[in-house]
């Protein structure tokens, strides 16, 4: 054996190997009875630790794994776990935590307090025996209250995925609790780190100022600069290494600032993956070019070093196992109890309730990175590390079949179709086409979006295109982007990307065109549309929203046409409409309702009276919109204020949805940080008289290609 | 060019039925329809001169899609023996099209034609087209949205006419019997001897999968509109285009202008 083992290089190489192998080996059997992988990974480590092969075949785990050869393993983990953070980061998207409503932000505090609380009771009970020597007894308790606070959101993620619970009420509420707490918890424990570390209360003091000055720091100036690196990179050709490089550079900067402050390197590598920018799919692409090696290869070396450091053999005597039982009831108690009341409380059911607080419950891989940071620090004895894992292992367990039980499959099935979609379609005119005119692939996303929010769940009287126009001169100037061109649709890639995520059918179309503006105008007839949705970005000279192009297909076109100015629109949940009883207004709260109907959007009429408006017709018409979701808010413009009182109500909205006229878009849009979309009414002479539907080809299977 | 294909198209479009066709040039309509499908070869001179008459085209176009030797050049070669031993040094040197035209350009300037060309002739293709109705690098998986994109330049080149009436003329033409000639080509169409002929030439980015005589998936169309006196000899025309080394060059073709030219030059190459 020794000779294959005989240089470092090929001592972690068969490390490598050995932990891999284990870990798979173990996942298909965890696969077999539906656990999540993260327990296969665990118990592979636990496995190979002192634990079983340390007492099966001691020679082959002081040959395989000797003390000598952690350091080097234990660096590459660290790294593993630094991208690891990253990832979840990247995963973890900050806009769930925005606007979610009283009942998140209940159940998540609730669910932070109670276990901390119960935590720190239990160190009470437990420090004389399991508090390791030379640790003040104030961290030992914070310690223990955050590490049981902790909630696996990547495994949580997982299951909720795994099962189709997403889409439900409860998956909803749950990965937004679970954001919340992790979020907080990581907080905590970045304070609790600061402190432990810390040898007077001055330095503590420097730490957490030097902290609090990071964050703002990363919020207010990284993240802009990235949002930036984004826009430029998402290209057609993707991105590109250098920016790739950029990125990494500034997550191993964020990681070792952090790290020097006296907080740890994973909290800058979290912060880092939180602020990268969602927009124009870079963060996905980071983290798909990310994963593979992350957690194929590197993740398994950590679960191997907590294994290594997790001795079940010191649990020894029966009060130690009583205590660990201990643990493990106080930590479901605290989380599962805790979310389980707060969801109570709140008016969720018992079966909601229920699910709520067994997923929760769920400690995964975070609680074990917590758990190492804890023994590294010194602050656990490797008694009550050994504990704690068991804990986590314990609660991540028992997870899916509880759920099962719980939330049977059928039940669940039930419960998707009901509430996210309240089918309210009967009363939407049946039947909305879109022509999707897209320059740049950055707007892309952001019309499927809005696409998506009109259309709903696409019928086939619902049609989607998606027009993309090349300038001549683009296509004569080199050959090499000649080539190219045939086999990349280019910009209408991520608009067809986004839409297949939505469930959307949208027929891809481009062209060479000298005079978009007519071509946009004449496909937009032929296609017999009733909306024509165009893109917006800043112009080279001059900042007027609706000049150039948008201009012409506004003057010529035979159909209703909207202009998206998307800034970061991921979801359309909170409209608002300005409306002044403009045409151009009608036609935007017409579009609104139509959100409201198919998506559930809360629509909000911000009606504003002037003096000399035409209030019977005006009445008449808001009389007829009515609708649940639809709420008309009353503002009298007193003198001109008008732009004031948008930009107010603006506040905490996804969408204003904006007449071209009377209200001046250009001077709500420059004060406003949301998203618009500014539309233009298009009077029809004969409105009904419909084509018949395209001929020649089957509409059943239309699958837009590429 | 499948030539099967192109027959059936001028026949359906001429209105006559497979066995009124048969039974005027005198063969079982299974033979013609065999013809049609490409399960027999083109027919011999003769009688394609006789489907000529029957479906009113000018004899030599049916003959020069088949690929055959018109009876005139046989009867020529009869008549005037030593004229084959021109050709033969023709075909050794291997000819180009651009060095035939010279050698016809010559024939012209020392031997001027007797009689003029009769009457005003059908327009050829390129003057049909235009630099704004040759639409390149077209992508879009429908045979409808492609006809649809043509039809919005076509109308701007046909007054009175809206592209929804046209796109949808052309479509439902296109419902009765596909228009694929072979070669990645078809010429969808709306004919109509009211209208002044126009086409648009569509060449695509990436080959649509649609059912043609070949098998050869979708590579251009030349569409076209109205037709005046005679609109099948246009069709002809632009089945012509429907060669592998034509659809190359204009799928290649980066600008409008060299589309054209390359369409000008196919039109000059059979005189």
């Amino acid at each position: 054996m020794a000779f294959l083992l005989h240089s470092p290089l090929c001592l972690l190489i068969a490390q490598l190997v050995v932990i891999i192998v284990t870990a798979r080996l173990l996942g298909l059997a965890a696969r077999k009875i539906h656990q999540p992988l993260v327990i296969a990974e665990v118990v592979a480590g636990i496995l190979l630790g002192p634990s079983l092969l340390g007492l099966v075949a001691p020679d082959v785990e002081a040959a395989l794994f000797p003390a000598a050869s952690l350091g080097i393993l234990g660096m590459l983990s660290q790294v593993g776990l630094i991208l690891f953070m990253f990832l979840v980061g990247l995963e973890m998207d900050l806009g769930l935590l925005r606007g979610r409503g009283h009942t998140s932000v209940l159940i998540s505090h609730t669910s932070i307090v109670v276990p901390f609380a119960l935590g720190a009771v239990l160190a009470l009970y437990i420090h004389p025996t399991l508090m390791p020597e030379g640790v003040a007894f104030s961290s030992f308790t914070l310690f223990m209250g955050a590490a049981m606070s902790i909630t696996a959101f990547p495994v949580l993620a997982r299951i909720l995925t795994e099962r189709r619970l997403l889409r439900t009420k409860v998956g909803a509420v749950t990965i937004t609790c679970a954001a919340v707490d992790d979020v907080t918890a990581w907080c905590i424990l970045a304070f609790v780190v600061s402190i432990v570390r810390a040898t007077a209360l001055t330095e503590a003091i420097v730490t957490t100022v030097l902290a609090v000055a990071y964050t703002l720091g990363m919020l207010l100036l990284v993240r802009p600069f990235l949002a930036r690196v984004a826009a430029r990179g998402t290209g057609r050709e993707g991105l590109t290494q250098n920016i790739v490089a950029v990125t990494f550079v500034l997550l191993f900067l964020s990681a070792w600032a952090t790290e020097l402050i006296g907080i740890h390197a994973l909290f800058g590598a979290f912060l880092m993956g939180a602020i990268i920018p969602r927009e124009g799919g870079f963060a996905r692409v980071l983290a798909e070019k990310l994963e593979d090696i992350v957690v194929i290869v590197l993740l398994p070396t950590f679960f191997a070093l907590s294994g290594l450091r997790t001795q079940i053999g010191l649990l020894n005597t029966p009060e130690a196992w009583i205590q660990c039982a201990l643990i493990i009831a106080v930590a479901c108690l605290g989380k599962f109890g805790g979310s389980y009341v707060a969801a109570r409380w709140t008016g969720l059911g018992w079966r909601e309730s229920t699910a709520l607080g067994i997923l929760m419950n769920t400690r995964g891989l975070m609680e074990l990175i917590v758990l190492n940071i804890g023994l590294e620090l010194g602050v656990i004895s490797p008694t009550l590390f050994t504990m704690m894992v068991l804990m986590a292992l314990v609660t991540t367990f028992m997870t899916t079949p509880i759920l099962q039980v719980v939330y049977p499959p059928e039940l669940l099935a039930a419960d998707v179709i009901d509430p996210p979609q309240p089918d309210t379609r009967v009363t939407l005119p049946e039947g909305f086409s879109v022509l999707m005119c897209v320059a740049f692939d950055r707007s892309g996303p952001g019309m499927a979006q809005i696409a998506g929010a009109l259309v709903g769940k696409q019928t086939a009287s619902d049609r989607l295109y998606g027009l993309q126009l090349h300038r001549p001169a683009e296509r004569t100037s080199t050959l090499l982007e000649d080539e190219h061109s045939p086999e990349s649709p280019g910009a209408l890639e991520p608009l067809l990307a986004r839409s297949r995520d939505h469930g959307l059918n949208v027929r891809p179309m481009s062209f060479v065109s000298g005079e978009p503006a007519r071509d946009i105008c004449s496909v937009a007839e032929v296609k017999d549309v009733d909306l024509i949705l165009l893109g917006w970005h800043k112009t080279l000279f001059g900042q007027a929203l609706l000049g150039g192009t948008v201009h012409d297909v506004m003057k010529d076109a035979r159909a209703d046409v909207a202009v998206l100015v998307s800034r970061d629109l991921t979801a359309v949940r909170r409209v608002l409409v300005p409306f002044c009883g403009a045409p151009h207004d009608e036609l935007a709260v017409r579009l609104a309702r139509r959100m409201a109907f198919a998506v559930g959007a809360e629509v909000t009429i911000l009606r504003i009276r002037f003096r000399n408006a035409d209030a019977p017709r005006v009445d008449a018409f808001l009389a007829g919109m009515a609708a649940d979701k639809v709420t008309v808010v009353e503002a009298v413009d007193d003198g001109n204020k008008a732009v004031d009182l948008v930009v107010k109500a603006a506040l905490g909205q996804d969408l204003v949805v904006l007449g071209a006229a009377p209200l001046s878009p250009d001077q709500i849009m420059t004060r406003c940080p949301t998203s618009f979309l500014v539309v233009h009414h298009h009077e029809r002479a004969q409105p009904a008289q419909r084509r018949p539907r395209p001929l020649t080809e089957p509409q059943a299977d239309a699958v837009a290609h590429g | 060019m499948h030539f099967g294909a192109t027959l059936r198209l001028l026949r359906v479009d001429a209105g006559v039925s497979l066995r009124a066709l048969a039974q005027k040039i005198g063969v079982s309509s299974a033979y013609l329809s065999r013809v049609e499908n490409g399960h027999d070869q083109a027919p011999t001179p003769d009688r394609l001169m006789a489907i000529a008459r029957a479906l009113d085209l000018p004899p030599t176009l049916l003959i020069d899609l088949a690929q055959r030797v018109s009876p005139f050049v046989a009867r020529y070669l009869e008549d005037v023996p030593s004229a084959s031993y021109l050709f033969l040094e023709i075909a050794r040197r291997k000819l180009s099209a651009a060095q035939l035209a010279r050698v016809h350009a010559f024939l012209e300037a020392e031997f001027p034609a007797r009689g003029a060309t009769a009457g005003p002739a059908t327009p050829r293709l390129h003057e049909l087209l235009a630099p704004e109705r040759v639409i390149l690098k077209l992508s879009c998986s429908y045979l409808g949205d492609a006809i649809d994109v043509a039809a919005v330049r076509l109308a701007n080149a046909a007054p009175g006419l809206s592209a929804a009436a046209i796109a949808a003329e052309i479509r439902e033409r296109e419902r009765e019997s596909p228009t694929g000639v072979g070669h990645g080509v078809a010429v969808p169409h709306a004919l109509g001897a009211s209208v002044q002929p126009v086409a648009a030439l569509v060449t695509l980015a990436r080959p649509l999968p649609v059912a043609t005589p070949d098998d050869i998936p979708l590579q251009m169309l030349l569409v076209l509109v109205g037709g005046g006196r005679s609109p099948l000899e246009l069709l002809a025309r632009a089945a012509r285009l429907a060669t592998p080394a034509t659809v190359a060059d204009l799928c290649q073709a980066s600008t409008p202008e060299a589309a054209l030219g390359r369409v000008r030059h196919v039109e000059s190459e059979f005189g």
